[in-house]
């Protein structure tokens, strides 16, 4: 008999009813390094609209699966998403009290999410289309917010660097979930599409997307910052510093990743620990506060 | 409005040229694509319920049966890890969850445990009555949704038959070679199953006919810096949760299998104002479970009126509400809240 527990699988997927005070987290949460704090903050300005429209979505799959277990992972998956949109809405209003006006960028994302991405009015097989074309691309995110999540629960550079733990909480309570729910976008488009050449256009479509809106939004944040005041330019080229320093992803770690992805035997279950992101939900400070 | 193309990010130009040109690239590569009459694949339905035979049948202890189910082929079952349960489709049609409570090392065959509830609505009585070895039964897949994370100290708190998820924790607590306790509580000791499968010096057990009822805090004395894995009846759960503080790196894991019951709760009716069709919604149930029987493919997820999965439109009469997260008046999240008396028109 061996002695070693295997990894936990068939998980029912419940959210967390969580929740954070933002007043004592300061701007540059990463001390002193506005750079880093800020490639990090842009998740912050996409994931409010960008989860939602996973919700939207997601909602509008529900009656097309024919898999009582996949319906039941999309539901858990959706609550999840949820949450957590609604908790980076909170750390979106904190920067605005701080003197950091993401309105702007906000709004571009929003526009992206429920304009560019959102209902175009179809009907029939060209609804349903449109539908497994987003979902499509959700799948592909999902793979970078698997890897991400991944990162931050082992980033322990953020760590010595004196990160805010309130922010490391949010930030590592999403990512355990992430890892936790990481194969369900897959498994809802492999059970509905699953064409690979799709899969394949969809990561493109999705690291272009992402790449550029990283870009973008560091720009924007570092100009916007009533600190750095535009003194020190933004860019994805600051990663070159922050990601083998640790206190961002590495791009080799995550360009890895993307290879795997794109093997047609991929599956998100390889990517990340369950084992670890359950232990960090056991200890996380507002997870276990959700739990009394 | 959001549909338009934003303003730049410095506020100088209405519609910003990045989105512009954007919009009409992604816009001009979906025209092109939808030259083409989009092929829709066909879903395969997946059925993951499997018809089990009962093996075995035999009596836990005072009104609890144990059941052993196994393929009607022998072959072996999916595999499964302390802490899953099985949904159990009982030839009523009733639909109920119970916990493994073998060894996952048996692959042939699943043990489940049941106690009979007389104030129950029925699942259990109609398990106890009708079910003999050699009688088939439909399930499903296991599933966890109380998974056991390895730790060097753990302290299990089972209460009755609240011990059918623990027993291979315990196991699984024992062969990891980890520092455990187990307190199963109980009315007295003939009601309690499995007393024989536990080591008796790691397990305090405590019925209420010797100590009286137990004391939560009582009960975590000994939780610093231990995984505290806790099932039993939803006042015992209740209990631990109010009496647990995280000392030492003490984490605290439960299981609910329903959301919690409703209290106060008035019958009241509903109507879907898409169909026009009223539904009366009784005082121990809540509304999303009355919509879920007419329309199945509602989206809802945390039962508990958090997340906001299942808000929907109010179109006309006086909300109940019943958490703080349901505040918009043009709004409902029919998981938790109900009507003050009278009837809800939902945009359904």
């Amino acid at each position: 008999m061996s002695v070693h527990l295997t990894e936990p699988e068939n998980l029912v997927l419940q959210a967390r009813d969580v929740r954070f005070d933002w007043s004592q987290v300061p701007l540059h949460w990463i001390p002193g390094d506005p750079v880093a704090t800020h490639l990090v903050n842009v998740l912050h300005l996409l994931l409010p609209a960008g989860e939602e429209w996973f919700v939207r979505v997601f909602k509008e799959a529900v009656p097309h699966i024919a898999d009582d277990r996949l319906r039941e992972d999309v539901l858990g998956f959706i609550g999840q998403e949820a949450v957590h949109a609604s908790s980076h809405d909170g750390v979106l209003d904190h920067f605005m009290e701080q003197g950091l006006d993401v309105r702007p960028f906000v709004r571009q994302a929003e526009f992206l999410f429920e304009g560019l991405l959102g209902d175009r009015n179809l009907t029939g097989d060209r609804k349903r289309a449109w539908l497994y074309e987003r979902i499509s691309l959700i799948a592909a995110i999902e793979h970078f917010t698997g890897v991400l999540g991944d990162w931050i629960l082992n980033a322990e550079a953020l760590d010595e660097a004196g990160a805010d733990p309130t922010m490391m909480d949010l930030l590592r309570w999403h990512g355990a979930e992430e890892v936790e729910h990481r194969h369900v976008a897959h498994d809802l488009f492999m059970h509905l599409d699953g064409s690979y050449p799709t899969r394949l256009r969809a990561m493109a479509e999705t690291i272009t997307m992402l790449a550029t809106l990283w870009h973008r939004g560091h720009r924007f944040l570092m100009a916007a910052d009533p600190v750095v005041k535009g003194r020190i330019k933004g860019g994805v080229h600051h990663l070159r510093r922050t990601g083998p320093a640790g206190l961002t992803p590495d791009g080799r770690m995550v360009a890895a990743s993307v290879r795997r992805y794109l093997k047609r035997s991929y599956s998100p279950l390889n990517e990340g620990s369950t084992s670890q992101a359950l232990a960090y939900l056991a200890s996380s400070p507002a997870a276990q506060a959700a739990l009394r | 409005m959001r549909d338009q193309i934003p303003p730049d990010l410095r506020g100088r130009r209405a519609r910003d040229p990045f989105w512009v040109a954007a919009s009409a690239l992604f816009n001009g590569v979906q025209r092109i694509r939808s030259l083409r009459e989009p092929v829709i694949p066909a879903v395969k339905p997946v059925d993951r319920t499997r018809v089990m035979l009962v093996q075995e049948v035999r009596r836990e202890a005072a009104d609890v049966v144990s059941l052993r189910l196994g393929a009607p082929d022998g072959r072996m079952l999916p595999a499964w890890q302390p802490g899953c349960h099985l949904d159990v489709l009982l030839p009523s049609g009733r639909r109920r969850q119970y916990s493994l409570c073998g060894d996952p090392a048996d692959r042939r065959s699943y043990r489940v445990a049941v106690r009979r509830l007389p104030d129950g609505s029925g699942g259990s009585a109609e398990i106890h009555d009708t079910l003999v070895e050699g009688a088939s039964l439909t399930v499903s897949e296991p599933r966890n949704a109380f998974p056991f994370l390895v730790r060097d100290r753990y302290l299990f708190l089972a209460g009755g038959i609240g011990v059918t998820p623990i027993l291979p924790m315990v196991q699984a607590a024992h062969r990891l070679r980890a520092d455990w306790r187990l307190i199963y509580t109980g009315r007295s000791r003939d009601t309690l199953p499995f007393l024989d499968e536990l080591p008796a010096e790691r397990v305090t057990v405590r019925t209420d006919d010797e100590h009286g009822v137990p004391d939560c805090a009582d009960l975590l004395a000994d939780a610093a810096g231990a995984a505290v894995y806790c099932c039993g009846p939803a006042p015992m759960i209740d209990g631990v949760r109010a009496a647990f503080a995280p000392t030492g790196g003490a984490t605290l894991h439960f299981e609910r299998f329903a959301p919690a019951p409703i209290t106060d709760g008035r019958p009241f009716e509903i109507e879907l104002a898409r169909t026009g069709v009223t539904l009366p919604v009784p005082a121990d149930r809540s509304a999303l479970e009355v919509i879920r029987d007419a329309l199945p493919d509602v989206a809802y997820s945390c039962r508990q009126g958090f997340c906001g999965t299942c808000r929907v439109g109010l179109l006309a009469g006086d909300a109940d509400r019943r958490h703080p997260g349901d505040a918009a008046p043009d709004s409902l999240l029919p998981c938790v809240s109900r009507a003050t008396g009278g009837r809800l028109t939902l945009d359904l």
